[in-house]
Formats: C-alpha cells, structure tokens, sequence
C-alpha cells in the first residue's frame, strides 16, 4: 500500500504540520461559537491530516536513526507520565462544570494543550508500530494496516456520532475491532529476544510501570475528567484516537512485561549465543592479518578467551623441539611457559583434538618462588596442518566452571582456524623467498650475459665458433677473446665453483682479472700465476675457478696454453683427438706456493684443417635419464667424425647431440663450447 | 636432487665420515654440519670415505676447502680414501692431489694419521 506523502522531505513535512496548524488555530478562533456539522467536519479532517503529517515526521525520524527500542520506550514512558500526570490534575479540578464562555487565553491554552497531545499520541503510535515492525523478517505490514485503517475508520465515526446517534453502533463495532487488532498486533515481540540481559531487566521495570501508567490514565480519563472534556470539545476524534492508543499502551506493555519476564532465563544463554556469532565476524577480521603472525595470535588469544570465559589463554608454535608462546592473556609469559612445558610432559605425543584436563594444580617454580598454578579446566586445542602439529591453543579456567561442549567446539574452531591462517602465512613467506630468488637468479643471468663476448674474432686463418647454454641456476660460466696486437690473440674458458648470483659476481671479477693480465702476461702461465695471486685474495675459501688460458698467433698458428685446474684440451689433428692435461691446479685453492710450482706450459701448431676445443665439464658431466654421463669419449668421438666440417656445423652437432641425450634430465651446469679450426 | 649422507665413526684419535650418494650445492650443507661439529669437539684429525660417494659437485669440493685450513692450523688434517674412479678424476682435474693426500684405502689414511702423530 503507497503511503501518500511520505517521500517528501522532512522539511516540507514541517511546512506542512506548522501550516495545518495554523489553519485548525484559525478555524477553532474564528468559528468557536459556530456548532454546525460543516465547520465540525472541516476541523476534524484538518486535525487528522496534522496526525498523519505529525506521524510521518516521527516516522521519518526514526527511520533515519535506526530504531532502538530501549530509548524510544523511556520517551514514551516520559510522555505518559506527562499525560497521567495532566489527568490526575484535572480528574480532581473543576467537576463536570461545562463552562460556555471560556476567555481568550484559556481558548488558546486548551488549543496549545490539544496540539501538544496530538503530537504525543503521534510519537507513541508510532513508536509502537515500529516496534512492530523491529527485527520482523516477513514483512507483516497488511495487519497493522488493518489496524490503522480500523483506527481513523473509529476516529471519523466518533466524529459524526457526535452529531448523530445512530452512528453509535457502528463507532462501537469498530472500535472493539480496532480493540481486537490492537491485541493481535501487540503480540508481534520478537525484538525483545535480541536485547542483552541488562536490556531485558530494564525493559521489565519499564514496561510494567508504563503499562500501569496506561491503565491509570484510562481510569482517569471518565467523562466527568476537566481536561477529557476540554479534548472532547476541541476534537472527538482525537478523544478517540487517545482512547485507542492508552489502550494499545495497556495491552503492549503487559505483553512486553510478560514476554520479557519470561525470557529472562535464557537471556544468558541467548547472549552467549549471540556473542559467537559476532566473534565469528571478528573471524574475519584474520584473513587480513594472516601474514603477521604475532597480530593472529593475539586475536586468537583473546577471540578464545572472550567466548568461552576463561580466566586466561595462550597461544604457542612449534619450531623443530622447542616451543615459542606467540601470546598470552591474563597469564605471565614465565607462567604460561612452565605451565606449557609441564603439560607437554603430560599428554600423549600427538594430541588430533581438543583435550581437557580437569582439577589439576600444576607446580612451577619461577625464580626460587614456588607458585601453585590452580585450574579447574584447561583445554588443549592442536594446530594441525596435513600431518604435523603447529602448536597449541591453550586455555584455562581457574574457579568452578568447566569447558563445557559449546567451549570446546569454539576453541577447536580457533585453532582450526588458526591452523590454516598459519600455513597460509607460511605458504606466503616461502613463495616470497622464491620469488626472490628469481629475481636474483634474473639479475645473475643479466650479468652472464654482459659479461660474453657478443662476437667472435674470426679471421682468415681461424674460424672461431663458440655455444653457451646456461643453466637455469646460472652455473658461473665464462669464455673471452683479448685481442693483443702483433697478430696475437688471447683466450680463456673458465668455470667458477658454485652457482647463482655468487657465481656470476666472481666471475666479472674474473673477467675484469683477465682482461687486465693479458695485456701484460703474454705467457699463459704467468698470466695464471698472476691472476692466482689477485684472485686467492678475494675468493672465500670455498670458492675456485678453473680455467685455460691460450695465446695463438693467427700468422703462424702457434698455440700457447696452460691449464688451472679445468677440463682437458682436445687438438683434433687430422681426424685423431688428442687430450691435453697440461699440470695445473684450480685458481683459488692455494695462495701459490703450490699452484705456482704445479703448474706448466704447452705449445703446440695448428695446421690445416686441425681444430682446437675448449669446453666446460657442462658438456662431459651432462646426464640422461638414466643418470649416465655424455662423457668425454662421446664427445671426442663426435668431433672426431664431424672434423672436416665448418666449426658452426660441428658445434652444432654437438650441441644437437648433447640436447637429445639428456633431454629428459634437467641441465643443471652451463655448457660452454669453444672451437678453434685452423685452415689457410 | 639426489640423495646424500654422511656419518662419522670414531676410529682412535681420528674421525672417519662416511659418504653416500651425491655431494652438491643442496647436499653439501648437510656436510657442513658435521664439519662445524667436529670443530666444536675439537677434532682435528679427519679421515673422509668415498667409497659409497657417486658424485661431487664444485660446491661439494668447496666445503673441504673451507675446512681444511682450520683443521691444519690445529695440527690435523682431512685426508681422503677409497675414491671411486670418476670421482677422482674430478679431484685429480683440479689438482687436489697437490693439495691433500688421497689413499686406497682407509687404513692407510688412519695409519698416516698415526705416523704423524
């Protein structure tokens, strides 16, 4: 049903009311003496039409500032004790006397006290209906409409009936109806369920000394009472319309009275009820927290302790056999640590679900004071994930309650919950640290990459051909040219120990090393005893690097190598290959008293079609599925087979052959590939 | 990766570990350990067993780097026995054969221990 009226603003709603009254003031001044049914009609549907504005206004009121009943109640208690009051006063004043001429000012005060009325009647009928309407899940509105329609039905009946007898049956009928609906609709008291057991206390002294007021004011207001017969001169509707809502007032409160009385056992009961259910709200509230785990723990603690009304509760995770308490309430730090470490001690080894413990005293010494930690209940919840236990949740009652069934469920809950935040926090933590370890392993790669030379010095005489592939966790790889003038030029294939970004930092110092050194040491075994020297200084003890250091003089195709510590040269000479382990032990290991008496140097000639090959143990060391190395013999063979080709095509063979054994294994040193073919 | 361990018995003065499986960057900690154990009891003298060892890595060849100079300074050693072929050839690669002192077998390691005193 569209309520007319009731989306305009407040503010015009004002406009309205203070309008209308003036109109009724107007009227009432200006046609006192006039008794006919026209002016009594126009009246009385203006007086109404200020009802309806004054009922919208307080019902817009309330709307705006959600309903609580508790207030509301005392406000309509104010008003009706103003209204007995008021009817007390006059039920003892002038009796019965009907006075015809009544002066100006006392005109003028019965209209103000006729006004004030309306709008009290106005603010209790409203405030009834929407404690009607309180906490409703079914929108019941069709009968308290009736309700209201019966009302104003009554009120213009009592209007005409004033005039007129035989309107006198019909106004009682539906009065009494009125009467009816009013009782029916007092029952609607849902709301009073929902209200704390303080609140439903108060409501019971309330509601019964309003209900009394009620019943007071009906006995007062007989016919003979000064102030209902000043009301029913000014309007009878409004007569009627108070008549209505003190009974309403009578009925309502005694409902409330009873109905709140006898909730009063299980308001307890309902108020813990209650009390979960917002906590599982503050629940919520940890999704948030879930990465600071001391922040979880505290909420945890605290959630627990509220619910299940323990004396004190805390809170600890397992770190490999020791226990850590993440927080405590309502207990020292020292206490809940001896009191845990005893208990532990106690229960089985795996506890899978809440356990309590019953009347037990628990003796701890802290610092040379013996204290009895006294507990009528503890309750023990694990913090599981998959198969291990996180920790536990702890709690303890120290006077005469016990964790009953619902204590226990709410504490699981927790800890269950607990549970998952915890593993979610880890699962956090570790995606982190491998998210930065890519990005290191990324910032590795870049420097690898920097640091290869982006193209090769090929010449007339010497093809050069060079592949590196390297391994995900960078393996610490490197391979450079210096060209050093006089038809000189120097090359090294080197391998730092380790892998990852530590790698990829020692070997730009290599290359820095190296770089430097042969522009000076033209003689590869000094430039090693040299770069030995810097080097030892600097790397840690657990760090080395191996490598081969050569000079060839691209006129006449001699070559001079010296070997730290790395993998064999092969010269492939005329379709034979040849390993060169020339003495020498990896760069690093030693600070050179030994690596500069072990070490030795080679010279050897390319001629036509003879190939040179440097390479990392990336290649050799490369496994299959079957765990079996590429070894050094297939490798050998390999260029063997293939030494009259291009180096790119024999490079490329061997790599393709490589890739297809240890397809299914996952690479996990850099190959690096060098291969030098002489050829007029 | 592939598995690894180590334990240590003790033979007179001398500590003798026992290798197994595969010594690399993500086993090698656990290599560490006993180290850094044997350095806290204060011994010195260290035998290493390969015998059952499969593989070793750069990373797992750096830890007896890290170690060995402690272990000389407090007048012990760390000396290596009964190395498979390929895995010597890693050690021999790089030259530690300069550096250390490699035995067939582990009764000659303990008996130079011996001799040293």
């Amino acid at each position: 049903m569209k309520i007319p009226f009731k989306d305009i603003s407040r503010n015009r709603k004002l406009e309205n009311i203070i309008f209308i009254s003036c109109l009724i003031v107007l009227l009432k001044l200006f046609f006192y003496s006039d008794t006919g049914i026209t002016i009594y009609l126009i009246s009385e549907c203006l007086i109404f039409a200020l009802f309806y504005f004054i009922s919208l206004y307080f019902d817009d009121f309330f709307q705006r500032k959600n309903f609580v009943p508790i207030p509301v109640i005392l406000n309509v208690g104010v008003l009706i004790v103003i209204i007995f009051f008021v009817l007390s006063v006059s039920g003892s004043a002038i009796k019965g006397k009907l006075v015809n001429t009544v002066s100006e000012a006392q005109m003028f005060f019965y209209i103000l006290a006729s006004f004030l009325l309306i709008g009290a009647i106005s603010y209790i009928f409203v405030a009834f209906k929407h404690l009607f309407f309180l906490k409703q899940k079914k929108n019941p509105a069709k009968y308290f409409n009736v309700m209201v329609l019966f009302f104003v039905i009554s009120y213009f009946l009592s209007a005409l009936k004033h005039f007129s007898t035989g309107y006198d049956y019909l106004y009682h009928a539906f009065t009494i109806v009125s009467l009816l609906l009013i009782s029916l609709n007092s029952l609607r008291v849902a709301w009073i369920a929902f209200l704390p057991k303080r609140e439903k206390i108060y409501l019971i002294i309330i509601s019964i000394v309003i209900a009394v007021l009620f019943l007071f004011s009906i006995v007062f207001s007989n016919p003979e009472n000064y102030f209902v017969i000043a009301l029913k001169g000014f309007s009878e509707g409004t007569w009627t319309f108070m008549d209505l809502v003190m009974i309403y007032g009578v009925i309502y409160g005694f409902v409330i009275f009873f109905t709140a009385l006898f909730h009063l056992p299980t308001a307890e009961a309902f108020d813990r009820k209650a009390e979960e259910v917002s906590s599982l709200m503050d629940l919520s509230k940890i999704i948030t927290q879930v990465f600071d785990l001391k922040k979880l723990s505290e909420t945890i603690v605290t959630l627990t302790s509220k619910i299940c009304n323990s004396d004190c509760a805390w809170l600890i995770t397992f770190k490999g056999d020791e226990f850590e308490i993440q927080y405590v309430t309502d207990i020292g730090i020292h206490e809940a640590d001896k009191v845990t470490r005893k208990i532990l001690l106690e229960i089985p080894e795996r506890v899978d679900e809440i356990l309590t413990l019953s009347k037990s005293s628990v003796r701890i010494t802290l610092e040379n004071d013996v204290k009895i930690f006294n507990f009528n209940s503890i309750a023990i919840a694990p913090l599981k994930t998959h198969e291990s236990i996180r920790g536990y949740l702890f709690a303890a009652k120290r006077t005469d309650s016990v964790f009953d069934e619902e204590d226990k469920k709410a504490i699981s809950a927790y800890a269950d919950y607990a549970s998952v935040a915890f593993e979610n926090a880890v699962l956090f933590a570790e995606s982190i640290e491998k998210e930065r370890m890519e990005k290191e392993l990324e910032v590795a790669r870049e420097i690898q990459s920097k640091i290869l030379p982006a193209s090769l010095p090929n010449t007339k005489n010497l093809k050069i051909a060079s592949r590196f592939k390297p391994a995900y966790e960078v393996g610490g790889d490197y391979y450079d040219f210096f060209e050093l003038g006089n038809d000189q030029l120097g090359f090294v294939v080197a391998d730092v120990s380790g892998k990852g970004i530590s790698a990829a930092f020692i070997m730009a110092e290599v290359k820095g090393v190296f770089e430097s050194l042969a522009a000076i040491y033209y003689s590869p075994k000094e430039l090693l005893i040299k770069a030995n020297e810097i080097l030892f200084q600097s790397l840690a003890r657990k760090n080395f690097v191996t490598a081969v250091y050569g000079v060839i003089n691209l006129k006449s195709g001699k070559v001079n190598l010296a070997r730290a510590g790395h993998t064999p040269i092969l010269v492939i000479k005329e379709g034979i290959c040849e390993e060169l382990t020339p003495n020498g032990i990896g760069i690093g290991l030693d600070n050179g008293t030994n690596f500069n008496q072990n070490i030795s140097e080679l010279e050897i000639k390319l001629n036509n079609t003879d190939i040179l090959v440097l390479y990392s143990d990336g290649i050799t060391e490369s496994k299959n599925i079957k765990l079996e190395d590429f070894g050094l013999d297939r490798f050998e063979k390999l260029i063997q087979q293939n030494y009259l080709l291009n180096v790119e095509n024999i490079s490329d063979i061997v790599i393709s052959e490589l890739e297809s054994f240890s397809k299914e294994y996952i690479q996990h040193d850099d190959i690096t590939l060098v291969l030098f073919k002489w050829g007029n | 990766m592939a598995d690894f361990n180590v334990s240590t018995r003790g033979v007179g003065s001398v500590n003798v570990l026992d290798l197994k499986g595969y010594l690399d960057a993500h086993t090698a900690p656990e290599l560490e350990k006993v180290f850094n154990k044997l350095i806290d009891d204060k011994s010195y003298n260290v035998v290493v067993n390969f015998r059952d060892l499969n593989y070793i890595s750069s990373a797992g060849l750096g830890v007896f780097m890290a170690y060995v100079e402690t272990m000389r300074e407090n007048k012990g050693d760390i000396k290596f026995s009964n190395m498979k072929e390929n895995v010597y050839n890693i050690f021999d690669l790089l030259g530690f054969p300069v550096l250390y002192e490699f035995f067939k077998d582990e009764t000659e390691a303990l008996d130079k221990f011996k001799v040293q005193g």
